[in-house]
């Protein structure tokens, strides 16, 4: 009895022990931050909405094309799927500004695609789109993999369910696939929305304007120093915060498992 | 209605037969008949009729996989309304869940209810479908086994007052013994067709007895003269008297039914009689089967009551209860 009480602690003490490592920069956070004269640099406020805005841009773009390679990737097995799944590796592994750069060699001005695009219109540099495409690459690969494992995590006999009972194969992914994968779905949608929002590496070297708060963080850092930094941040966590907060417990409020 | 189909892949397989009423085909495990199923219901692709070329949703099938894939994210009438269009959803699927006596259950998800429960809704849903044929795979699988001949009865009745003939395919002989019609496969092929009646009282070979369940089939071949056939069952490291006209030399597989193989005490037995010891006791009610060792096989003895055994066993086979098939 005694032996089954203690081993039931260990778990508990080790799990205490990663939370207190976990929050250790954050309660730091809540030492250094000059609370008494909390104030915001110049622009600062433009940066918050320039983040949410163009992440919430990206996000709606990973989701549109990221959504249906993740479910071919799910369902349609075929030769030579690795080399997709090696492509995906290669896009998590890149380091964001390793990513950046290479990104400036491919859609920068003078750059095979970049100088096509842009006599098309669309500037691929210092720009809206410039940005938004930062935070698209960046995130794109997180979604997908995720995205995937949702819809792996559908019985496959369900959806043929669906099709014998008269529905098409695209109602039988609204109506079947959709809401079961929603909890990996929801998972996959808060960890883009991270990645996107938090870039700076890759968006750094392809975006430095328009500035997103990860930028400015560190602009702030450079020309003011760590007193400027801290109130963004809070600001940063303020809105980055709801949405993965909100879509993990509206699902799970709905799940009935 | 007439079932004729050809797959190719993953394994081949050819399939023709009619379903009336509710038809069962009964196979080992292995043989592709869940394939054929799901060919039927246009999942895997294949050639035949009905239906051939159809996609799956333009199938009228009612199909029941094995442990019959409700949608967990719905409730009973949920998903019953799943197969229908229109205001009326709601309305017809309680109608549906009615017929199988689920109405109040309807607010129940999946997960909720038992076996037999699911399967009801199952039905419901595939019925509201309003399908020309019904597929169900392995329908006893996942039934409870104590509960799982009235599931059946249930099951077999609901569909009979639906009208629409129904497939099962299965491994089980229970089930196979109170179809309409009676398709047996071995080896992917059909073996034999029949009511369940003439298909039990002739099976056609060894296999086909394997597989309504029968025991005591067992493998040898026929020994002795024209006129006095003995059956030399190797196995059992005996030879056996036997009735009829047997080709000496010839393979075959052979049949005693339990209830006719005597016991006596090895002291009053006789050359024929087979040295046998008890290996495991199965009482079923007034009657008792009794698991019997004779050399390297066992043969099952049922006994009425709880008659004492001699101490010393042997088995005697009487020769006209031997039956037998060639081309073993």
């Amino acid at each position: 009895m005694r032996e089954a009480t203690h081993r039931a602690r260990l778990p508990v003490a080790v799990s205490a022990l990663t939370l207190i490592l976990l929050a250790a920069p954050f309660i730091g956070l809540v030492m250094v931050t000059h609370w008494r004269d909390f104030g915001f640099a110049d622009g600062d406020g433009s940066a918050v909405l320039v983040s949410l805005l163009y992440s919430l841009v990206a996000l709606i773009l990973i989701i549109a094309l990221g959504t249906p390679l993740a479910w071919w990737l799910a369902r349609h097995p075929m030769r030579g799927k690795w080399l997709i799944d090696a492509l995906l590796l290669l896009a998590l592994l890149t380091p964001p500004l390793a990513l950046g750069l290479l990104l400036a060699s491919m859609y920068g001005p003078y750059a095979p695609a970049g100088s096509l695009l842009e006599r098309a219109g669309l500037v691929l540099t210092n720009s809206v789109p410039a940005f938004v495409m930062a935070q698209f690459y960046s995130a794109l690969p997180y979604y997908v993999m995720a995205a995937r494992a949702a819809f792996e995590s559908v019985p496959r006999e369900l959806e043929q369910i669906a099709l014998t009972l008269g529905h098409s194969p695209w109602r039988s992914f609204l109506h079947v696939s959709l809401p079961l994968a929603r909890l990996g779905l929801a998972a996959a949608i808060a960890l883009a929305w991270v990645r996107a929002l938090g870039e700076f590496g890759a968006v750094l070297i392809v975006a430095y304007y328009p500035q997103g708060i990860p930028v400015k963080l560190w602009v702030n850092l450079q020309n003011i120093g760590l007193s400027a930094v801290y109130p963004l941040l809070w600001v940063f966590f303020l809105v980055a915060m709801p949405l993965p907060l909100m879509l993990g417990l509206a699902v799970r409020r709905r799940h009935l498992l | 209605m007439r079932i004729d189909y050809t797959l190719q892949h993953p394994i081949a397989l050819h399939a023709a037969f009619d379903v009336e009423g509710f038809t069962v085909l009964l196979g080992a495990s292995g043989e592709g008949k869940s394939l054929l199923l799901r060919a039927i219901a246009g999942l895997v692709p294949a050639q035949g009729e009905p239906f051939g070329g159809l996609p799956a949703q333009h199938r009228a099938v009612g199909y029941l996989p094995q442990g019959y894939a409700l949608f967990p994210h719905l409730n009973a009438w949920q998903n019953v309304a799943f197969a229908l269009h229109g205001a009326q959803r709601r309305q017809q699927a309680m109608q549906w869940l009615e017929r199988v006596h689920m109405a109040e259950w309807a607010e129940r998800y999946p997960v909720t209810l038992s076996g037999g429960q699911q399967q009801r809704v199952a039905l419901a849903r595939a019925m509201a479908r309003r399908p020309q044929l019904l597929l169900l795979d392995e329908p006893t699988s996942a039934l409870d086994p104590v509960t799982r001949e009235d599931v059946m009865a249930e099951l077999i009745a609901e569909v009979h007052a639906f009208g629409i003939p129904a497939l099962a395919v299965s491994h089980d002989p229970h089930l196979a013994a109170v179809a309409d019609r009676l398709v047996l496969m071995h080896r992917r092929s059909i073996i034999q067709i029949g009511t369940p009646e003439a298909v039990y009282t002739q099976p056609v070979s060894g296999a086909a007895a394997r597989l309504l369940g029968y025991r005591n089939v067992h493998r040898g071949h026929i020994d002795g003269t024209a006129s006095a056939p003995r059956l030399v069952w190797p196995e059992g490291g005996v030879s056996l008297p036997i009735k009829g006209q047997a080709v000496v030399g010839m393979q075959v597989e052979w049949m005693i039914d339990p209830s006719a193989i005597r016991v006596t005490d090895i002291r009053d037995a006789s050359s024929d009689a087979i040295p046998a010891t008890v290996e495991v006791r199965h009482v079923n009610g007034r009657v008792t089967q009794w698991g019997m060792r004779c050399g390297q096989a066992r043969l099952w003895v049922a006994m009425h009551g709880n008659q004492p055994l001699p101490e010393t066993l042997a088995l005697h086979l009487p020769p006209e209860a031997i039956r037998y098939w060639t081309g073993a």
